[in-house]
């Protein structure tokens, strides 16, 4: 019993994190069909800014979190302006953004590298202290990200749902030229968009900081798992995504108890194989019509 | 000119360049770094084909090359294989391993494929760098795949027993001659049925579908075939190097060789070799500046990509055009 409450709990924790991670990738699939290879290197980017504005600047840790999260989102708007604007225009826009982005990555990445050292540094941001349930410890750490995630997902729903500007972001996404033709601005959709995943990038990055450390490569392995979980779910699902990475945070932490850290990844990648097999289009995805 | 009749110029040419590299020049240094060379172009070369021709986004070149590399040293090692017959083995068992990975993401669309193929070499890299359990004893504890550290001492082609004072100029032959097969195989492919059948697939999809031509068959052959001369430079480089490690998988070698072919220009036939040439040549140029590699070679792969997406080929391209 004990066992099944820690792998929950643990799971659970896994899982917001990559949901957080996984929704910005999931909304620029969706409305724009760019796959960010950089969306690893915005979590970095977010954990060590998190990190410099209360070391260096002082700054309460909620106010450096929005720190954190304001400069992710210029990161995003920048790869939009310099990057994906100038790509929409030519053809092959998916093949060029992808390498496109994996260069920048890259850079910044590297520049993290460059300014903060390759040790790996511990994020201030965190509290100490347990729960117990049963004979299980849970740290206090561990239901602050589980809490913060769900804020977070409650409110990337509301917008999505309720407001003018996630109505426009749900039309682009079902139909670019349709939503133009009824006036939606699309170039300004996607700035939002881009900006709004560079956000939830960087809090998702303080979060996984929080648990382990910051290190300049810290935001690859998170980003290839957000990957998994779209691909799951099927690429662009917004709601299938979160369903998806709470499954799959809980699967890693059972994997992880019966056969061990080392080969949670690969039973990971297995299942998603099988899924893909079974359902090309991910679980959630709709099979597309492609128009010749 | 015709453009099979250019090809074999600018190959011969560039064969007669090299040939006389290591006379001319003969320098240990200079030999020695066109020999990695040549292993770096003879992936890039067949990655190409399968990005630039196939249009697979295929991240799974890396963990193919170590395929090649790690089957080759275990043959040797384990199996006490000659290096001469461990490298085509190597080389084939890449092809089957390419065409499991192939059956397993082709079937997908695009970006799918890239997520796949590159989730597959993370997996192969954490399997083999957590691998702590030994598997013999002979020469101290080694895991099955080498670890952290890599296999070693699985022997060589003999040419260093051969020519023991100029073993490495030996190599760089062999390393020419790779390159020179695998390049005039990709040539074959590219104006070949293979090549036409994905031009096809390219101008006209809905025509070339309903003539029979499947993407799904041809991307699995052109996978499949370019596999093979990916596992022969691997084995070439486990041999070369006496030791092959998980470093094959290090995201920066993936990024140099992508910053190849996007220099180059994707999907022609000497814009990848050309590509990897100056590449080359600018790592050497710039030694000092090694620290702010990846930044560069970052910058050149988004600067390429938005503003000269075919790469120099397309400039030689549209020099052409302008005459």
């Amino acid at each position: 019993m004990d066992v099944i409450i820690q792998i929950i709990a643990s799971g659970l924790t896994l899982g917001a994190m990559y949901a957080v991670a996984t929704i910005g990738l999931s909304l620029v699939y969706g409305s724009l069909n760019m796959l960010n290879m950089a969306h690893g290197a915005l979590l970095t980017l977010g954990g060590y800014i998190c990190y410099a504005t209360i070391t260096h600047l002082g700054l309460h840790p909620a106010l450096a979190l929005i720190a954190a999260a304001l400069v992710c989102a210029f990161a995003g708007l920048i790869i939009y302006v310099f990057a994906t604007l100038p790509l929409l225009r030519a053809e092959n826009f998916e093949t060029n953004i992808f390498i496109a982005t994996i260069g920048i990555g890259a850079i910044i990445e590297n520049l993290m590298l460059k300014s903060f050292g390759p040790y790996p540094i511990p994020q201030p941001l965190g509290i100490s202290g347990q729960v117990v349930i049963g004979n299980v410890h849970i740290p206090v750490q561990n239901i602050l990200i589980l809490v913060t995630a769900l804020i977070l997902m409650a409110a990337v729903a509301f917008l999505l749902q309720k407001t003018r500007a996630g109505r426009a972001i749900r039309a682009t996404a079902m139909h670019r030229e349709a939503g133009q033709l009824v006036g939606v601005r699309v170039g300004q959709v996607y700035a939002q968009v881009l900006a709004l995943s560079g956000a939830l990038a960087a809090v998702s990055g303080v979060m996984i900081s929080s648990i382990a450390t910051l290190t300049p490569v810290m935001g690859g392995d998170p980003m290839l798992k957000a990957f998994i979980v779209c691909v799951v779910a099927g690429l662009g699902n917004v709601y299938g995504a979160v369903v998806a990475a709470i499954a799959l945070g809980v699967l890693e932490a059972a994997t992880q108890y019966v056969f061990g850290v080392r080969w949670s990844f690969a039973t990971l990648l297995l299942i998603v194989i099988l899924v893909l097999i079974w359902r090309p289009y991910g679980l959630f995805g709709r099979q597309q019509v492609v128009r010749l | 000119m015709t453009e099979v009749r250019r090809d074999i110029i600018i190959g011969l040419i560039c064969l007669l360049v090299a040939l006389l590299v290591p006379v001319v020049l003969g320098g240990r240094y200079i030999v020695t770094q066109a020999t990695v060379f040549f292993v770096w172009a003879i992936v890039v070369v067949q990655w190409n084909l399968v990005l630039g021709i196939g249009g697979i986004f295929s991240l799974a070149q890396m963990a193919l090359f170590a395929t090649g590399a790690y089957a080759t040293a275990m043959l040797g090692f384990y199996l006490k294989v000659p290096m001469l017959i461990a490298i085509p083995l190597g080389g084939l068992i890449t092809v089957m391993a390419s065409i499991v990975i192939g059956l397993a993401c082709l079937r997908l669309r695009g970006p799918y494929v890239a997520l796949l193929t590159l989730a597959i070499a993370q997996v192969m890299y954490v399997l083999i760098v957590n691998d702590t359990a030994c598997f013999t004893n002979v020469s101290g504890c080694l895991p099955l795949f080498g670890g952290v550290r890599g296999i070693g001492q699985f022997g060589d082609l003999g040419l260093r027993a051969l020519f023991p004072s100029k073993w490495y100029v030996a190599h760089y032959y062999v390393a020419l001659a790779l390159l020179a097969v695998a390049l005039t195989f990709s040539i074959i492919v590219i104006r070949g049925p293979l090549g036409l059948a994905f031009k096809a697939l390219r101008d006209s999809p809905g025509y070339a579908l309903s003539r029979g031509i499947s993407r799904f068959k041809y991307q699995l052959w052109i996978f499949g075939v370019s596999a093979f001369f990916t596992g022969i430079a691997g084995g070439f480089y486990a041999v070369h190097f006496r030791v092959v490690g998980p470093t094959v998988f290090s995201f920066s070698l993936l990024l140099s060789l992508i910053a190849m072919i996007v220099v180059g220009g994707m999907g022609s036939i000497w814009g990848p070799l050309l590509g990897a040439a100056l590449l080359m040549l600018a790592d050497e140029g710039m030694k000092e500046f090694s620290e702010y590699r990846n930044i560069g070679l970052g910058l050149l792969v988004t600067l390429f990509v938005i503003a000269w997406p075919r790469g120099l080929a397309g400039w030689f391209e549209r020099l052409q055009t302008l005459k």
